[in-house]
């Protein structure tokens, strides 16, 4: 009985510690989330300044970011628009042309580690096959350029953007491509035209979530987009983006410069942040339900 | 009636017309989709082979000694590639080390242990935490964390676990435990290190890990954890007998997906390693690693130190496609048992 | 009863009603499989033209299965397989060379569930027509506002055309899913189940529409309400673990059925 009753008591003191870690262990994510974007809002809300958005980084303390900031929506809208199409495409292939099939279980799989894949090293890629080539072609007169960022942006919004094509279109009822088909009309119409458009909220987040990533992304815009100082609208130029000015500033040991790195940090932060909840909204306010 | 057997008969021949030409539009149309998807294995093949091919001529200079040598001197044009791997290797695992306990803590507490009406607010701040840019995270470590931690926590340790104290006098542990006091001691006087490093991945990781968890947990059928309840289990025996055997597979899974994370993560950890060249015992001196290396050097390099580089990134990126693999493998052994 | 129906030794006589009317679906030995499974077993049965066939029988019995077949839409899931032959018009639909246009131009489904698709109204009727026909706006204005006057929609649609169909209640839209079906002019018309997702008073506007469609369109409807059944059909068969089991006039299988287990079923002794 005295046994029992120590066992019991035994039992009742480790699950209280277990609980009690496993709280602390949450207390301590959320101190870290809370301290990170603290520190990001307090530096850089008091970095902020209308300047930012007006000069460029020519003047260096006394500039602004506005090239960093026109190059990444430039290098941005480059990745996004060559990710989307193909893509939604070939999510498409996977959800409705080769499910139960041997390849395409092997690329949805092949997709998967391509999303978690080192970013850098998808830099080097898009320098080897873009890079490269264009200065060997233009004897070194185009280099680096927007035009390689935003490739190699694509690469790391492509997977996303595959992924979540896919989970969506898996999601419409089959009974909508049965209806369509005893109408007679054709699968690629029917993709297309209804599936598509039925799966288009689920897409649209994929799509806003892919932006979400790519503009955070800082390494393999190094060797591709390289940076530019001054603004430019030409991306077949060497352009600069917000993270990359931000990893430049921020390795300099210019106190003034760290300001608007920070300033620039909170910019982006806010941004991305802004995005994933816009995505998350744009799901729950219009689900894929057609039954 | 002719006219009539006329018309049907042309009705009949413009369907035909019309078949074949949906079932020509339909090949064509699954060709491009089949091409779309192609071009993402493409990108796998393509980036292992380009970093492969342009790696060429440092593999073929330096041979298998290129893995094992310390030695990284741009003025010989001599490069060996084990200070980069080994701060790869150290700063993941002292991530994982320090990120999966915490995970699994996190989703026990979401899944087990939290009032339902926080489940939802806190589990999406955890997520928040994993779509912040990772220059973020670099920004925070290099002007928040690291001063932090040179001012706050290695003091502590260079003085109580380190073979190099400042006033000299070792402590007990330092002097009777093996390898602890050189793997803590430590005279450089800043915060960027190769455990800052791997602190700051593991506040990365932590967010992908606990919530792949806390997703598998959720899968563990409630009748399940019911009848373990029904013969009296805590709620932490439930967790430890029942959940985490049953979603075993997944919770590695979801380890190995931090650990890919975390081996090619850059900007997080260029600005907290210190980029230092040199291969040191302690976890509190500056290193390097693999991603750290490239982001540093790749601009300014030529000849064989790029090529060097390129030969770094392959191994890289080798290394990370088969932890992902396994990552990805154990997690679909769980979708299985499923019967997703 | 005649002798060699209560003996059973051909399933098809007993398959073969008295003609009330040419036929126009003729289903010769139909034998279906899945992942190998034998789902169908033989069935012959000939569907008359202009009249309303139903089909019945407790779940799994196959019936959605046959009228699946009817217009081949099984074909778009790997693993099913139909043989035997089913003559439509003097040509075999289950020949691998019968084009599947034409095909699902001259046999029009409706679902269990309506499935209107994601777009407007007008669209959702003009969109089938559109791959069969070219056709100028007006005429297109004419067809679908013919169709949808043909499902007993008309009225109740024609200020909203343009907006989505997502917005109708659960029977306009399967009125609209109908409309959809009889905009390409089908001679054939199947409905599975097609008021199994609706209200009785939705229902009751579906079967008075099955009523007034059948004077141009061969119909063939699968219900597992039976008093469904004996009230819009002309026609009943029987299913049963995939075997046809008695087709005759409705009021016979209702009020005289000559095997045993169509009473037990009708008289709700299982299924």
């Amino acid at each position: 009985m005295a046994a029992d009753s120590l066992l019991y008591t035994r039992r009742r003191v480790v699950n209280a510690i277990a609980l009690a870690m496993s709280t602390l262990a949450t207390v301590i994510g959320l101190v870290f989330l809370a301290w990170i974007l603290w520190e990001t809002l307090r530096q850089g809300i008091s970095a902020l300044h209308l300047q930012l958005f007006t000069k460029i980084t020519a003047y260096g303390e006394d500039g602004g970011l506005l090239n960093a900031m026109v190059g990444s929506f430039i290098i941005d809208l480059i990745g996004i628009v060559i990710a989307t199409p193909i893509g939604v495409l070939a999510g498409t292939w996977l959800a409705e042309y080769a499910s139960g099939t041997k390849l395409g279980e092997s690329i949805r799989f092949l997709n998967d580690i391509l999303l978690s894949a080192p970013s850098i090293v998808l830099g080097l890629f898009v320098y080897t096959i873009v890079v490269l080539p264009s200065t060997t072609l233009t004897n070194g007169s185009t280099t680096f350029s927007g035009w390689a960022g935003g490739v190699a942006l694509a690469l790391i919004a492509l997977p996303v953007i595959v992924r979540t094509s896919d989970e969506m279109l898996r999601l419409v009822p089959s009974t909508l491509r049965e209806a369509a088909l005893s109408l007679g009309i054709p699968q690629w119409k029917l993709t297309l035209q209804i599936l598509i458009r039925a799966a288009r909220s689920g897409i649209i987040t994929g799509v806003l979530l892919a932006l979400a990533r790519i503009s955070g992304e800082t390494a393999p815009l190094l060797f591709t987009a390289f940076g530019n100082n001054y603004l430019t609208f030409n991306p077949m130029d060497k352009m600069s983006s917000l993270p990359q000015v931000i990893y430049q500033y921020a390795n300099d040991p210019g106190e003034g410069l760290h300001a608007i790195a920070w300033a620039g940090a909170f910019v982006l932060t806010m941004f991305v942040l802004l995005l994933s909840l816009a995505s998350r909204l744009v799901l729950s306010r219009n689900k894929v339900s057609h039954d | 009636m002719q006219a009539n057997v006329g018309a049907v008969a042309a009705a009949s021949q413009a369907q035909e017309a019309r078949a074949q030409r949906d079932a020509r539009q339909d090949r064509l149309f699954s060709w491009l989709l089949k091409g779309c998807a192609l071009l993402v294995l493409a990108c796998l093949l393509g980036a292992a082979g380009a970093t492969l091919w342009g790696g060429r001529h440092a593999f073929g200079t330096f041979g298998w000694h290129f893995l094992f040598s310390a030695e990284w001197d741009p003025g010989t044009d001599t490069y060996g590639a084990l200070v980069p791997v080994y701060g790869t290797i150290a700063t993941s695992l002292i991530a994982l080390i320090i990120a999966v306990p915490v995970s699994f803590g996190i989703a026990i507490y979401l899944s087990e242990v939290a009032p339902a009406w926080l489940r939802t607010p806190v589990a999406s701040a955890i997520e928040l935490l994993a779509g912040i840019p990772s220059i973020i995270y670099g920004m925070w470590g290099l002007f928040i964390f690291a001063p932090f931690f040179a001012d706050h926590i290695k003091p502590w340790l260079t003085s109580y676990l380190g073979d190099k104290p400042d006033d000299g006098k070792l402590s007990w542990v330092a002097a009777h435990v093996p390898f602890v006091g050189k793997l803590f001691g430590s005279d450089y006087p800043f915060g960027a290190s190769i455990l800052t490093a791997g602190i700051v991945l593991a506040v990365m990781i932590v967010p992908f890990i606990s919530s792949v968890m806390r997703e598998v947990f959720q899968t563990v059928p409630s009748r399940l954890k019911e009848s373990a309840y029904a013969l009296g289990s805590s709620t932490w025996e439930v967790s430890w007998d029942i959940v985490l055997p049953y979603t075993r597979s997944a919770v590695i899974g979801g380890i190995f997906l931090g650990l890919g994370r975390a081996l090619g993560e850059t900007m997080a950890v260029t600005f907290v390693l210190g980029n230092a060249m040199k291969l040191s015992p302690s976890l509190l001196d500056p290193g390097a690693s693999i991603a750290s290396t490239i982001a540093n050097q790749f601009s300014e390099a030529a000849g064989l130190q790029k090529s060097t580089l390129m030969a770094l990134a392959f191994l890289l990126f080798v290394v990370t496609f088969i932890v992902l693999l396994i990552a990805r493998w154990m997690l679909r052994q769980m979708a299985h048992k499923e019967g997703r | 009863m005649t002798e060699s129906a209560a003996a059973g030794i051909h399933p098809q006589s007993a398959a073969t009603p008295a003609p009330i009317a040419p036929t126009k679906l003729k289903v010769r030995d139909l034998h279906f499989y899945y992942n190998g499974y034998h789902a169908l077993k033989g069935i012959n049965m000939d569907i008359p033209e202009k009249k309303v066939t139903a089909i019945i029988g407790p779940s799994g019995c196959g019936k959605s299965t046959l009228l699946r077949i009817f217009n081949r839409i099984y074909a778009i899931y790997p693993k099913l397989e139909a043989k035997g032959e089913i003559v439509l018009d003097g040509e075999n639909i289950l020949d691998p060379g019968y084009s599947m246009n034409r095909l699902r131009s001259k046999v029009g489904m409706v679902f269990q569930k309506p499935v209107p698709f994601p777009m407007t109204i007008f669209e959702n009727v003009a969109y089938g027509i559109r791959h069969h026909e070219k056709l100028s706006r007006a005429d297109m204005e004419i067809r679908v506002e013919q169709a949808l006057r043909s499902a007993a929609l008309w009225d109740e649609v024609k200020d909203k055309l343009k907006q989505s169909a997502l917005g109708l209640s659960g029977g306009q839209q399967q009125r609209l899913c109908i409309a959809r079906g009889i905009a390409l002019k089908p001679e054939v018309l199947l409905l599975d189940e097609p008021t199994s997702a609706l209200d009785p008073i939705a229902t009751g506007r579906i079967e008075q529409l099955v009523e007034e469609l059948k004077s141009e369109y061969t119909i063939v409807i699968v219900t597992h309400n039976m008093q469904q059944a004996a009230r819009c059909s002309d026609l009943t068969a029987f299913m049963y673990l995939g075997e046809l089991i008695e087709f005759d006039r409705t009021e016979q299988i209702f009020t005289k059925p000559s095997k045993k287990q169509t009473e037990d079923y009708i008289t709700g002794r299982f299924g």
